[in-house]
C-alpha cells in the first residue's frame, strides 16, 4: 500500500528547519518519577485554554500555564491502587459546561473526574484492556471515546456514564487500537488506528437515536442497551507498521507510523466500506521509532508538534505544502522519550511529557528575539531500530 | 517557495529513474535517448500536475479547517462565558488563585542552564508538589484527591457475537496485515501470506495500468511513433517506476496492446457507451455457480464456509429427488402475470356441460398455448416426414405417444368445436373447478381412450402415471396442468378452425404477446384449412417462439433450466423463485410451452409435459450437467485449492496429523462421489469414515452409517447406535427420534441444543489426550466457561453432520442461573497453579483469587 506509485507521490518535506517560529525553553516540571505518557491542554472551554492536564502512573494533575512562563499546579487525583498506570487523558465537560477530565489506563477503567467537585464523577468500567487513548468530541463534550487494547473503541457519555456504542467486531481493528479522534465538524464520524496497521473511519449516524438516548438516560447505565457498530465506513492502510496517532485535519487526516502522513480518504459514495486513500504530504520524524509517541496540534491547526526518542520536538507548519519544518526544539537535559506533546490553542506553548516524568514548557518568542533554540541538523536516519513497548522502556 | 521545494521533491523521486533510463538508453540506440527523454519530461509533467493538484486540495481543506476551527473556537468562548455568571467555579478560581511554579530554567539562556532547581521532592506519583520560584524554593503541598479504588476487569479481547464467530473464523486476515513466522530450525523470519493469492495479485497489478503509466504512453507514442524501440525503453522506464525488477520480453507487447486499449477507449467514450446495464444478465449462468459451487460449502450451507473450506469437491447425488411441488392450492394465482389468470381472462366462460367448458377453455387457450400445439404439430410433422425427425431419437417414444394422444382427441373434440362457437360469447366460470374438471375429464378422457385404442406401452404409462398424479396430489395438477393442456390442445386445434376471428378479437387484447399475434396472422387466411392449416399455424409459431427466445437471455435460460429441474413445469415457482424481476410467470410458461418442441433446447430431449417422463429426462439432464461442471471444476479447483492452504491450515493440518495416525478415532469425513453403490474404491471407505447424507452414493450405500430406530428421547445409552459412534442423532437418517417438534423438555431437543451452541468451539481434542482445543481466539460463549475439579458439565466430541465437534453436556441437573464447569483436563505437569486438583496444590481455591497468567493449553 505503501508503494508510490507513478503520479501518486506525496510530497516530502525536508528537515532543514524554517525557523519561522521559534520557542524557548521557560519551564520544566518534575512531576514524580513515573513515566509521563499524556498532557493536554483544555481546547473544550476558553476560561480554560491555559490550563493542561498530564496523567502518568496512577496520578492525574492539573496545572495552569501562567501568561510569564511559570506553572501552577491547580489539583492533584491519585489513584487508590497503586496498580494503575494512567495512559491518556482528556478534557471533556458536563451538560452545564462544568469541566471535567476524563482519563484511563492500564486497569480498562476509564475515569471522569469532576474538577469543580474535586471527586469523581463516574468510573466508567467495560474495557477488557487498557486504554490507550480517551478523545472528546468537540461539538458535544459530553461524548468520548477510547480506544482501547481490546480492540475495540468504545463511545461513553460522561456525563451518565453509559457506554453508548462499542465498535468492534467483524469489520473491526485486529489488534491494540491506538489512537482514535472525533471528526472537527462531522458529529457522525471519526478515525482510529492502531497496532494492526490499519486506520478506519467509522460512522454511527444510524445509531445516533441511542447517543441522544443516552442524555436523557435515567436507568442504570448498565441497562442502557449498547450497540455494536461492526463494520467501519473505511479501511485505510497507508502505513506498513503500527500507527499510533491519527488526528483530523478538516476532511484530511493526519496519522504517524514510522512518520506522519496527511492523506485524504475518498470514499465512494455509494458503496460503503470501500475506498481509496491518496497519501499528499509526508512528515518525516527522525528517531521516531516506538510507539506511543504522539502529536498534537493547535486549536486552528496551524502547527504540529511530536517529540521522539531523544528528547527533540519537531513543529511543522500545517498550512505549508509542501511540508515546512519550523523547527526543532532540544535541551541538553532532554534525553528521554517525550511520549505526547501538547500545543495551546494558539500554539505558542507546547508542553512535552517526558517519560523520566518531566513536563517541559516551550513559549514562542518574537522573531526579534532570534534563535535562541539551538536548531541541531537533523539526524541521520539511524538504522530502523526494533521498537519496544513503552514497557520496556519503564 | 513552496513551488520551489515542490519541483526538488518530485525531482529527488525521479532521478533515480532518470539516470538509470538514460543510462541504459546511451548503451542501447541513439533512438532511445530521444525516447527517454520525451519520457522525462512527461514524468515532469505528471510531477508538477501532481504537486498542484496536491496544492490546491490541501488549499481547499485550509479553508474547510478554518472554518470549522473557527466554529469551533466560538463554541468555546460561548462555553466559558455560559458559566461567567456565577462566580463559583473552583477551577477558575483555582486557576487566579494557585502560584505559579517557576523554574530556575532562565529564559535568556535556556541552553545553558543546566540545574534545574524545582522538583517535585515526592518520587510517587505526586502526593506532594513542591514547587520552586527561581530563586527561593516555595513548597505548596497539594494533597492528591483520592480516587477511590475500582476492580478492574479481567483481560480480555472484547467479544462480539458474530455470525462468523460462529463458524471457525479466519484467523485475523486485514488488508496489509502480513503474518511473521519464524522458522524454527532456520531462525529466519518468513512473511507468510497467502502466497498464491498475493502473485496473483501483483500480477494483476502490473497488469492494470495506472491513469499515469497511460498517460505515459499515449503521450510517447504519440509524440514518437510506434516503433520497438520506443516500446522497449517505455517497458524499461515503466517497470523500473513500479519496482520490478526485470524487464520482460512481453512487456513492449503489453504496451503495444495497452496503446490499442487506450485508443479503443478513446473512441469507445467520444463515441459514448450504453450497454454496462445489461452485462450483468449477458452472464453465463455457469460463471456464475462457478463460484457458486467454489463458495457455497453444502454441508453448513453458507458462503464461504470456513470449516470445510473453499472448492470443495461437488458431490452430486446418485439419487435425484422428485421435482419439488409446492403445498399450494394449485389454483392460487402467484400474482397479475400468473398463467392462470392470463390463460382464465383469455377463456370464454362455459354454461355448457362440462365438456363444453372443456372445449372452451381448451380453444380459449388456444392461442396462447399455440406454441404447444406447435410442438405437437412440430412432432406430428416429423411422424409425418421422417427427414425432419432428426432431432428426437431416444425420446421419440412419448413423443410419439403424446402425438397420438392428440390425434385422438382430435376425434373426440370434434362435436367441441362446433359448440365453441356457442360458447364464445362469454361464460365466467370458477377457475379453480374448471380447473379440477378439466384435469378429471382429460384422466378420464385417457382411460377411456385406454380401454378404446391401446394405443402403446408408453402412451398407457403416460396416461396412468398422469391419472394417478390427479388422483394422489391435487397439487400436481399445476404442474400437470400444463400436460393437459397439450391434450387440449389437439382439440382446441380443431376448435380454432371454427372460430379464427373470437381468436383474432382475443389476439388483439393481448396484443404484448408476438407470439399470438404472429399466430392470429397466420391463422387468418387460412381459416378453412384443416391439417394443412395446422402445419402451417406450426411453422409459424415456430419463427414466434424463437424470436421470442431471443428476448431470453442466456442467464435466464439457464435459470429456467435450473428451475424446471427444481420446480417441475411450474411456472409460478419458477418465475417466483429463479426469475424473479426478470421474467413474469406468464412468459415463463409462454416459454415453457413454446420450449418444449425445441429439441434442441434440451439438449436432443423434448420435454415430456408427463410428469414421470420428465423425471426421467431430468435425471439424465442433470447427469449431463454434472460431468460438465464438475470436469470445468476440475481445471480451475486446482489452483483455487492451492490458494486457500494455509487458511485453513491451522484446521485442517492438525486434521490431517490425526489421521495419519491409524486408529484415530477422530478421521475427517469427506465426502465420497460414487454414483453407485460404494465399492472398494470409495473415498469414504479407505478413510475409514462412513458415507454421510452428503456423500454422491445412493441411499442404499452399504458403508453408510443407517442411524438409531431409537424412541423418540432414548438416544442416552449405548443401545443406541448413535449414541454409541459418538454422533449426533440426524433427523435425516435416524428414524423416530426426532419426532418432528421437541417439545423442549428433556432428551435429544435440548440435548441438540447444547451441541449447537458449542460447536463453534474450534475442536480438536480426543479422548487419547491428544489433541488440544484452545479457544483463545475462537469458540463460542462457552469457551468463557471455567475449569473446575468438579464440574457439572462434561465435554464430548461427537459427530455432528460430518464434522466433530465439542459438545458440552450436563452431567448432573443444573438449575437456572448456576455457573457451568467442566474439566479443562489439564496434564498434571501442566496444569496452572489453580487447575490442579485441590490435593495436589495445597492451597486450593485460590483460582478465584489470582486471574490466570498467560494461558495454558487446555488439554481435553
Amino acid at each position: 500500500m505503501s508503494k508510490i506509485t507513478l503520479g501518486n507521490e506525496s510530497l516530502v518535506g525536508s528537515l532543514t528547519p524554517s525557523n519561522k517560529k521559534s520557542y524557548k525553553l521557560t519551564n520544566k516540571i518534575q512531576e514524580g518519577k513515573t513515566p509521563l505518557y499524556s498532557v493536554a491542554f483544555n481546547f473544550i472551554d476558553a476560561r480554560y485554554f491555559t490550563c493542561f492536564v498530564s496523567a502518568g502512573g496512577n496520578g492525574i494533575n492539573l496545572y495552569n500555564c501562567l501568561e510569564d512562563g511559570s506553572i501552577s499546579l491547580l489539583y492533584a487525583f491519585a489513584d487508590e491502587d497503586k496498580e494503575e498506570e494512567f495512559n491518556t487523558a482528556s478534557w471533556a465537560c458536563g451538560v452545564e459546561g462544568n469541566p471535567f477530565v476524563v482519563a484511563g489506563g492500564e486497569k480498562g477503567i476509564i475515569r471522569v473526574i469532576d474538577v469543580n467537585n474535586e471527586k469523581i464523577h463516574k468510573s466508567l468500567v467495560g474495557h477488557g484492556d487498557l486504554v490507550n487513548e480517551i478523545r472528546t468530541q468537540p461539538l458535544k463534550p459530553q461524548l468520548v471515546l477510547s480506544a482501547s487494547k481490546d480492540e475495540s473503541v468504545r463511545l461513553w457519555n460522561v456525563e451518565t456514564g453509559i457506554c453508548i456504542l462499542i465498535f468492534a467486531g467483524s469489520g473491526g481493528h485486529r489488534n491494540e487500537v491506538i489512537s482514535v479522534d472525533f471528526h472537527p465538524s462531522d458529529k457522525h464520524r471519526f478515525v482510529s488506528c492502531g497496532m494492526d496497521t490499519t486506520i478506519k473511519i467509522w460512522s454511527m449516524k444510524e445509531f445516533w437515536t441511542y447517543v441522544e438516548k443516552s442524555f436523557t438516560w435515567k436507568d442504570d447505565p448498565s441497562k442502557f442497551p449498547t450497540k455494536f457498530v461492526e463494520l467501519p465506513v473505511f479501511t485505510a492502510s497507508v502505513h506498513t507498521d503500527f500507527v499510533d496517532c491519527n488526528r483530523w485535519v478538516g476532511d484530511f487526516i493526519l496519522s504517524k507510523s514510522d512518520e506522519i502522513l496527511l492523506w485524504e480518504p475518498i470514499l465512494k459514495e455509494n458503496s460503503p466500506g470501500e475506498g481509496t486513500s491518496d497519501v499528499l504530504l509526508r512528515y518525516p520524524i527522525p528517531n521516531c521509532n516506538l510507539w506511543f509517541i504522539k502529536f498534537s496540534c493547535d486549536l486552528s491547526l496551524n502547527y504540529l508538534s511530536i517529540g521522539n526518542e531523544e528528547g527533540k520536538i519537531y513543529v511543522w507548519d500545517l498550512k505549508s505544502c509542501p511540508p515546512v519544518l519550523v523547527t526543532v526544539l532540544s535541551h541538553n537535559q532532554s534525553k528521554s522519550v517525550i511520549r505526547q506533546t501538547a500545543m495551546s490553542t494558539d500554539g505558542n506553548t507546547i508542553l512535552a511529557a517526558s517519560e523520566d516524568g518531566t513536563i517541559w514548557r516551550w513559549d514562542a518568542i518574537n522573531k526579534e528575539q532570534a534563535v535562541t533554540v539551538e536548531a541541531q541538523p537533523p539526524p541521520i536516519l539511524h538504522q530502523y531500530r526494533r521498537r519496544e513497548g513503552k514497557s520496556q522502556l519503564k | 517557495m513552496a513551488s520551489g521545494a515542490s519541483p526538488s521533491s518530485s525531482a529527488t523521486r525521479s532521478d533515480p529513474h532518470k539516470h538509470s533510463t538514460t543510462s541504459q538508453a546511451e548503451k542501447r540506440a541513439p533512438a532511445s535517448k530521444e525516447v527517454a527523454a520525451v519520457i522525462d519530461s512527461l514524468k515532469k509533467k505528471l510531477a508538477a500536475d501532481r504537486c498542484i493538484s496536491i496544492k490546491k486540495r490541501i488549499d481547499e481543506n485550509k479553508k474547510n479547517v478554518r472554518g470549522i476551527t473557527q466554529s469551533t473556537m466560538r463554541s468555546c468562548m460561548e462555553r466559558g462565558g455560559g458559566c461567567y455568571k456565577d462566580g463559583s467555579d473552583l477551577l477558575v478560581k483555582r486557576q487566579r488563585d494557585s502560584p505559579g511554579m517557576k523554574s530556575g530554567v532562565n529564559a535568556s539562556d535556556a541552553d545553558k542552564s543546566n540545574n534545574h532547581s524545582s522538583f517535585l521532592e515526592d518520587g510517587n506519583a505526586s502526593s506532594t508538589t513542591m514547587v520552586q520560584g527561581s530563586s527561593v524554593p516555595v513548597k505548596i503541598s497539594l494533597r492528591p484527591i483520592k480516587m477511590p479504588d475500582v476492580k478492574r476487569l479481567s483481560p480480555y479481547t472484547t467479544w462480539v457475537f458474530l455470525d462468523r464467530n460462529q463458524r471457525m473464523t479466519e484467523d485475523q486476515s486485514v488488508v496489509g496485515r502480513r503474518r511473521i513466522y519464524y522458522d524454527q530450525t532456520g531462525g529466519e523470519a518468513l512473511i507468510c501470506s497467502d502466497s498464491e493469492e498475493e502473485a496473483i495479485d501483483e500480477e494483476d497489478e502490473k497488469r492494470a495500468f495506472l491513469e499515469p503509466e497511460d498517460f505515459i504512453i499515449r503521450m510517447t507514442l504519440d509524440q514518437l511513433g510506434l516503433s520497438d524501440s520506443v516500446l522497449e525503453e517505455l517497458a524499461n522506464f515503466l517497470s523500473r517506476s513500479s519496482s520490478e525488477i526485470k524487464v520482460s520480453a512481453t512487456f513492449p507487447c503489453l504496451f503495444l496492446a495497452r496503446y490499442e486499449v487506450l485508443m479503443k477507449e478513446k473512441e469507445v467514450s467520444e463515441s459514448g457507451d450504453n450497454q454496462a446495464e445489461s452485462s450483468l444478465l449477458n452472464k453465463d449462468m455457469d460463471g456464475a455457480l462457478d463460484s457458486f459451487d467454489n463458495l457455497f460449502c453444502r454441508r453448513c450451507l453458507v458462503f464461504d464456509c470456513r470449516l470445510h473450506g473453499c472448492s470443495q469437491d461437488l458431490i452430486f447425488p446418485a439419487e435425484k429427488p422428485a421435482p419439488w411441488t409446492p403445498p399450494v392450492d394449485e389454483n392460487l394465482t402467484c400474482g397479475a402475470n400468473c398463467y392462470k389468470t392470463l390463460l382464465k381472462s383469455n377463456r370464454i366462460p362455459a354454461n355448457g356441460t362440462t365438456e363444453d367448458k372443456t372445449g372452451t377453455s381448451s380453444d380459449g387457450a388456444g392461442t396462447k398455448t399455440t406454441s404447444k400445439f406447435s410442438g405437437k404439430l412440430n412432432r406430428k410433422k416429423t411422424k409425418t416426414f421422417p427427414s425432419e425427425s432428426a432431432s428426437s431419437n431416444e425420446k421419440c417414444t412419448p413423443e410419439t405417444s403424446d402425438s397420438e394422444n392428440g390425434v385422438q382427441q382430435d376425434t373426440n373434440p370434434e362435436k367441441v368445436s362446433s359448440l365453441s362457437k356457442v360458447k364464445a360469447s362469454g361464460r365466467r366460470g370458477g377457475r379453480k373447478r374448471n380447473n379440477n374438471r378439466v384435469a378429471e375429464r382429460v384422466s378420464r378422457r385417457t382411460q377411456k381412450r385406454q380401454k378404446k385404442s391401446e394405443a402403446s406401452d408408453t402412451d398407457s404409462i403416460a396416461t396412468g402415471s398422469r391419472s394417478a398424479s390427479d388422483a394422489k396430489h391435487k397439487d400436481n395438477e399445476d404442474a400437470t396442468s400444463s400436460s393437459q393442456k397439450h391434450v387440449k390442445s389437439g382439440s382446441s386445434k380443431n376448435s380454432r378452425k371454427n372460430d379464427t376471428p373470437v381468436d383474432d378479437s382475443k389476439n388483439s387484447v393481448k396484443g404484448d404477446d408476438p407470439v399470438s399475434q404472429l399466430n392470429a396472422v397466420a391463422s387468418e387466411p387460412c381459416s378453412d384449412g384443416s391439417l394443412r392449416k395446422e402445419e402451417f399455424v406450426g411453422e409459424n409459431v415456430c419463427p414466434g417462439g424463437l424470436s421470442e427466445d431471443k428476448s431470453w437471455r442466456p442467464l435466464e435460460k439457464s435459470l429456467f433450466q435450473k428451475g424446471v429441474e427444481i420446480f417441475g413445469m411450474n411456472s409460478c415457482m419458477i418465475a417466483r423463485n429463479l426469475l424473479c424481476g426478470l421474467k413474469s410467470c406468464w412468459e415463463v410458461f409462454q416459454y415453457m410451452t413454446c420450449s418444449e418442441n425445441k429439441a434442441s433446447f434440451f439438449g436432443g430431449d423434448a420435454l415430456n409435459p408427463d410428469g414421470s417422463s420428465k423425471f426421467d429426462i431430468n435425471g439424465n439432464m442433470t447427469n449431463n450437467q454434472v460431468r460438465r461442471r464438475s470436469r470445468f471444476l476440475r481445471r480451475r479447483g486446482k489452483v483455487r485449492r492451492l490458494k486457500y492452504t494455509w487458511k485453513s491450515a491451522a484446521y485442517h493440518s492438525i486434521r490431517k496429523r490425526s489421521t495419519d495416525k491409524k486408529d484415530q478415532p477422530c478421521r475427517q469425513f469427506n465426502p465420497c462421489n460414487c454414483k453407485t453403490a460404494c465399492g472398494k474404491e470409495c473415498t469414504c471407505l479407505l478413510n475409514g469414515t462412513c458415507c454421510e447424507k452428503y456423500c454422491g452414493c445412493p441411499k442404499s450405500c452399504k458403508n453408510r452409517f443407517r442411524g438409531c430406530h431409537c424412541a423418540k428421547s432414548q438416544c442416552r445409552s449405548r443401545q443406541c447406535p448413535c449414541f454409541a459412534a459418538d454422533r449426533e442423532c440426524d433427523p435425516d437418517v435416524c428414524r423416530n427420534c426426532w419426532v418432528i417438534g421437541g417439545d423442549g423438555t428433556l432428551g435429544v431437543p435440548s440435548q441438540r441444543g447444547d451441541n449447537y451452541e458449542c460447536r463453534n468451539m474450534k475442536l480438536l481434542l480426543k479422548q487419547q489426550q491428544r489433541f488440544v482445543l484452545d479457544a483463545y481466539r475462537k469458540g463460542d460463549k462457552l469457551k468463557f466457561a471455567n475449569h473446575s475439579p468438579e464440574p457439572n458439565c462434561y465435554a464430548k466430541v461427537i459427530m455432528v453432520a460430518g464434522d466433530h465437534r465439542v459438545g458440552i453436556f450436563a452431567k448432573e441437573r443444573i438449575l437456572a442461573g448456576e455457573e457451568l464447569f467442566y474439566d479443562y483436563r489439564y496434564e498434571p505437569d501442566r496444569a496452572p497453579a489453580w487447575a490442579r486438583k485441590p490435593e495436589a496444590s495445597g492451597s486450593k481455591k485460590d483460582e478465584n483469587v489470582t486471574p490466570s497468567v498467560g494461558r495454558p493449553k487446555k488439554v481435553a
